[in-house]
């Protein structure tokens, strides 16, 4: 019974861990604010890919 | 941050000069764990389509695909403000085109000779345009029905108001003119600029909505044809769409690409998985007009980008194959009926009501919500969402098989925006009049997309009918998917300066008529 | 070279779209078909008792009104039209016959009906729209078939009386090839080394035909031919390089002139009111119908960018190389009619495909409708000459 609510509060805690780390991004928009950092790193890197580039 | 419609000031959000905004809204608690909950959902989404290797290969491959780095933003635009049952239908709406589209991805780089390369997948491809109707597509459930212009143009510039730019300036450095619509221009670009996926057995254009579209589509097939050896069939659907005498040529036409399509990849047309399209088309239907019926009410309920986006995607590139979007259709109706029934409003106040015409801007698909929550103008519905309501041949009998090749004549001639700016100056013109009467409105904002030829050819007329009716119109311009002509900011400017100086109004949120989004995605 | 006896003829029936011409045959009691575009078959209004005119705004100048209707973002062709359909220019015309060959002049076309700016008195007046097949095959043959039945034979015969039997066709079939023999006769002096015809005179001429009364034309057009037979062109060529005009509608013959007097011989002109391929007489066999026939003609001819099958496609860029070398030309001018979308695409790709894969020199240009004396085009056509002659230049060494 022990272990049962020993683990039990575990799942808990790492839910509400992973809650409060998920609702933490999602309420601050930092997905969006990472991705945004990312983007104009990706921009130089395409400009550097070789392209048969013709109509 | 307040449970209660309209209490935020929605343009506090922005921040001037960055790509994203400050926060997300905070909608009172069942509503912002409803959100929560769906923002996980596209995370999830997400989260699968690059946990394959060739997605992410595709990722360092093609310019556009940085764009999808900004689709949990999108939802965040079209849901600003949205409370409710609104919110849910946003939801339900949205997530199932992110799914769709995710699929539409991860199926083009499968198949994609230089990153998924897998041959026997590619095989049972058939290519389609960005804008084409795929009923033609309805009877070969085995087939995969693709379109490269889809995510690399259309989508893109729905999550990135600068995405096609790059490719509206390759297509004019090999000399196409800057005076063309940037859709087909920037279609042309990816093609020229050598980066489309390439797969499929082969393809299936069409001339849909105008001469630029039809003309790109050569650029295209060019590449296609004469250097990846994948066989195009151009579908001609006609341009007079409204007169008896081109039917039977329409229905030719569907029935030489069908014939095309069996040469091509040896699958047989199958006319049960038709009939089965044929049934779900008109459910989509039945539901749409339903939809609009609510929308001539004082208490519309499916409107502005959430009948826009929506109507856009499953009538024409589903057009019936997506079992999906059959339930989709269902949840959002049944929560469109409860909030009808419960007299609910998207906005604290309902200041007009408008028809939306022309050709909206892509880059900002989003301004149907400003108008709502700036100005209190409801778009109850817009030109591209007012397309056929014809029911077609749903059961299978000798009979229906002939007419279902008028049927889907009849559908791809009347594909979204083609049955607008082909057809004469009636279908333009005429109802659009006809239109505001049976929704009562009382305001047309007429989108000028300043390089639709068809649109603009019209302007003078637009203007005296107005004048005739006595309600008041207003001019939108707009480049569609180029905001260097014609920024966010522009765009919302001249709705601006109409209702202060025309109306002597003042906005609802005044934090929303000068956004710093220049620099947004 | 000794003035051509009936250019300043040729020439005035151009400075009006109601010339001389045109009130004559309507005097004579024959009705005038008014059409806007190359893809409406001409020997169809040209039955007995009927002639047709393509429309032109010459000496265009304002397009105020006509931009109020249809904004800045249109050709000037389809505004210039409208304008002068709004000046009350175009009254002289007893019907309009148009296929939606392009959004802007179907537009054109619309405003003019909506605003009833045609047909004032004229109580059988009508405005017919056309489907055009965009693919030449069989599925777009019946389609011309049909709507040619429909959209010219039914109205004209209805509202005028008109003979529309096969033998009234093949009638006005065989006027038809007459003048267009008589152009094509005209034309082939274009090929000598030293031609005794400028691109100019031959622009006019060929013009003219499209825009009066054919079966008033032929006299004057035979005397030119003669004339041409013994015509001395001058001892030392004016030109420094042949070139071949390619692009969208064009019925400003300044621009001809434009590019001769600087320093280049329009040698042919593959463009919508040239006369290549639209001077091509139309062979008749007495099998099939006449109408099927023309109309199998006008579609498999056809080089207009709206025909959007990969076969038409490829053969609008082979047909110029074709040309280029049937008429000797040392370089192409690719021009479009600001605001074009189909030529801006067919420029795009034509301009290119010409350059990279046949290697002729090109020059691609967008022109108002008309462009009067513009000495920005006289630069870049000085320019591309000069560019020719360079390439000649180096050819010259490298042979040796």
């Amino acid at each position: 019974m022990y272990v049962f609510l020993h683990i039990l509060k575990v799942i808990v805690i790492i839910v509400l861990i992973l809650f409060v780390v998920t609702f933490g991004v999602y309420i601050f928009n930092l997905d969006m604010k990472l991705t945004a950092a990312i983007y104009p790193w990706l921009q130089k890197h395409y400009d550097k890919i070789d392209r048969d580039q013709h109509l | 941050m307040a449970k209660e419609i309209g209490a935020d000031r929605l343009g506090d959000f922005y921040k001037d000069g960055s790509l994203v905004r400050k926060r997300r809204e905070w909608r009172g608690l069942v509503d912002t764990m409803y959100d929560y909950s769906k923002w996980l959902g596209i995370m999830l989404t997400l989260g699968k389509f690059v946990a394959k290797p060739r997605n992410v290969k595709a990722m360092f491959r093609y310019r556009w695909m940085s764009n999808y780095l900004a689709v949990p933003m999108m939802v965040d635009r079209h849901t600003q403000g949205l409370r409710g049952e609104y919110l849910r239908i946003c939801h339900t709406e949205q997530d199932l085109v992110i799914k769709d589209v995710a699929n539409l991805l991860d199926s083009l780089f499968r198949g994609d000779r230089r990153i998924g390369n897998d041959k026997k997948f590619s095989d049972k491809v058939v290519l389609v345009d960005e804008n084409e109707m795929t009923a033609v597509m309805m009877g070969f459930p085995d087939l995969k029905v693709l379109s490269r212009e889809t995510p690399s143009t259309y989508v893109s510039v729905l999550l990135n108001q600068y995405a096609a730019c790059h490719y509206i300036d390759v297509a004019q450095e090999y000399g196409l003119a800057g005076d063309v619509c940037p859709m087909p221009e920037a279609e042309a670009g990816v093609s020229i600029d050598d980066d489309a996926p390439i797969l499929g057995a082969c393809a299936i254009q069409c001339n849909t909505t105008c001469d630029g579209s039809l003309l790109g589509n050569g650029v295209i097939s060019q590449r296609l044809e004469h250097e990846d050896n994948i066989p195009v069939f151009q579908l001609a659907a006609p341009l007079r769409h409204k007169e008896d005498d081109v039917q039977e040529y329409a229905a030719q036409e569907i029935r030489n690409a069908i014939a095309f399509v069996e040469k091509h990849t040896g699958h047989k047309w199958n006319w049960d998985a038709y009939f089965e399209c044929a049934k779900r088309v008109n459910y989509a239907t039945k539901c749409r007009q339903e939809w609009l019926e609510m929308n001539r009410t004082p208490y519309p309920q499916v409107f502005g980008s959430n009948l826009a986006l929506y109507t856009e995607t499953n009538y024409m590139a589903i057009c019936g194959r997506v079992p999906a979007f059959e339930k989709a259709d269902k949840t959002i109706t049944k929560l469109a009926r409860a909030a009808y029934a419960k007299k609910k409003m998207a906005a604290k106040e309902y200041r007009h009501r408008a028809i939306v015409w022309g050709v909206q801007s892509h880059y900002y698909m989003d301004f149907l919500v400003w108008l709502l929550n700036c100005w209190g103008i409801v778009p109850l519905t817009d030109m591209l969402s007012m397309v056929s309501t014809k029911e077609i041949a749903e059961v299978d009998t000798p009979k229906n098989r002939e007419q279902a090749y008028y049927d889907m004549a009849w559908l791809t001639e009347n594909m979204i925006m083609r049955n607008r700016t082909h057809g004469g100056y009636k279908v333009l013109l005429d109802e659009l009049w006809e239109f505001v009467e049976m929704f009562n409105a009382d305001m047309v904002i007429l989108w000028e997309h300043m390089s639709c030829k068809a649109l603009d050819g019209m302007h003078g007329l637009f203007e005296e009918k107005a004048r005739e009716k006595g309600i008041p119109l207003v001019w939108v311009s707009h480049d569609l998917f180029d905001p260097r002509i014609i920024s966010r900011q522009g765009v919302r400017d001249q709705i601006n300066s109409f209702m202060r100086t025309v109306m002597q109004e003042e906005p609802i949120d005044p934090s929303l008529e000068v956004l710093p989004d220049e620099k947004s995605w | 070279m000794k003035d051509l006896k009936n250019l300043i003829f040729f020439e005035n029936l151009l400075l009006e779209a109601n010339n001389e011409l045109v009130q004559k045959a309507q005097a004579g009691g024959k009705i005038c078909v008014a059409y806007t575009c190359e893809n409406t078959p001409e020997p169809l209004l040209n039955l007995p008792g009927c002639f047709s005119a393509r429309l032109r705004a010459p000496r265009t100048g304002s397009l105020d009104i006509s931009t109020y209707y249809m904004t800045s973002f249109l050709c000037e062709y389809s505004r210039a039209l409208l304008e002068r359909a709004i000046e009350g220019g175009f009254n002289f015309a007893d019907c309009i016959i148009t296929p939606d060959g392009c959004s802007m002049i179907n537009r054109c076309i619309e405003n003019m009906e909506v605003l009833k700016a045609l047909g004032k008195d004229k109580k059988n007046f009508f405005f017919e729209y056309m489907e055009v097949p965009m693919k030449a095959d069989d599925n777009g043959l019946n389609l011309y078939v049909l709507q040619c039945k429909n959209h010219i034979l039914k109205p004209l015969s209805e509202s005028y009386g008109i003979d529309v039997s096969d033998a009234a066709i093949r009638k006005a079939v065989t006027e038809h090839n007459h003048v267009c023999e008589l152009i094509r006769a005209i034309g082939e002096f274009r090929k000598e080394d030293n031609p005794r015809i400028t691109g100019y005179e031959f622009s006019v001429i060929t013009l003219a035909t499209y825009v009066a009364p054919k079966y008033l034309l032929i006299e004057k057009l035979e005397e030119t031919l003669k004339e041409l037979q013994t015509r001395e062109p001058d001892e030392k060529q004016n030109y420094r390089a042949r070139v071949l005009v390619v692009g969208s509608e064009m019925d400003d013959t300044d621009f001809i002139k434009l590019i001769e007097n600087s320093g280049a011989y329009v040698c042919a002109d593959r463009y919508c009111y040239g006369s290549l391929p639209g001077r091509n007489p139309i062979i008749l066999n007495d099998e099939e119908d006449a109408l099927t026939q023309i109309c199998r003609a006008y579609m498999n001819r056809g080089e207009c960018p709206r025909f959007m099958n990969t076969q038409k496609m490829d053969h609008r860029r082979e047909y110029v190389n074709e040309l280029a070398k049937e008429y000797k030309a040392d370089g192409i001018i690719y021009e479009q009619m600001k605001f074009c979308d189909p030529w801006a695409y067919e420029k795009m790709m034509g301009s290119t495909i010409l350059r990279n894969k046949y290697g002729y020199p090109v020059l691609a240009v967008d022109r108002p409708y008309s462009i009067g004396i513009s000495g920005q085009m006289q630069t870049r056509v000085q320019a591309f000459v000069e560019s020719i002659e360079i390439k000649k230049i180096q050819r010259g060494n490298v042979n040796g």
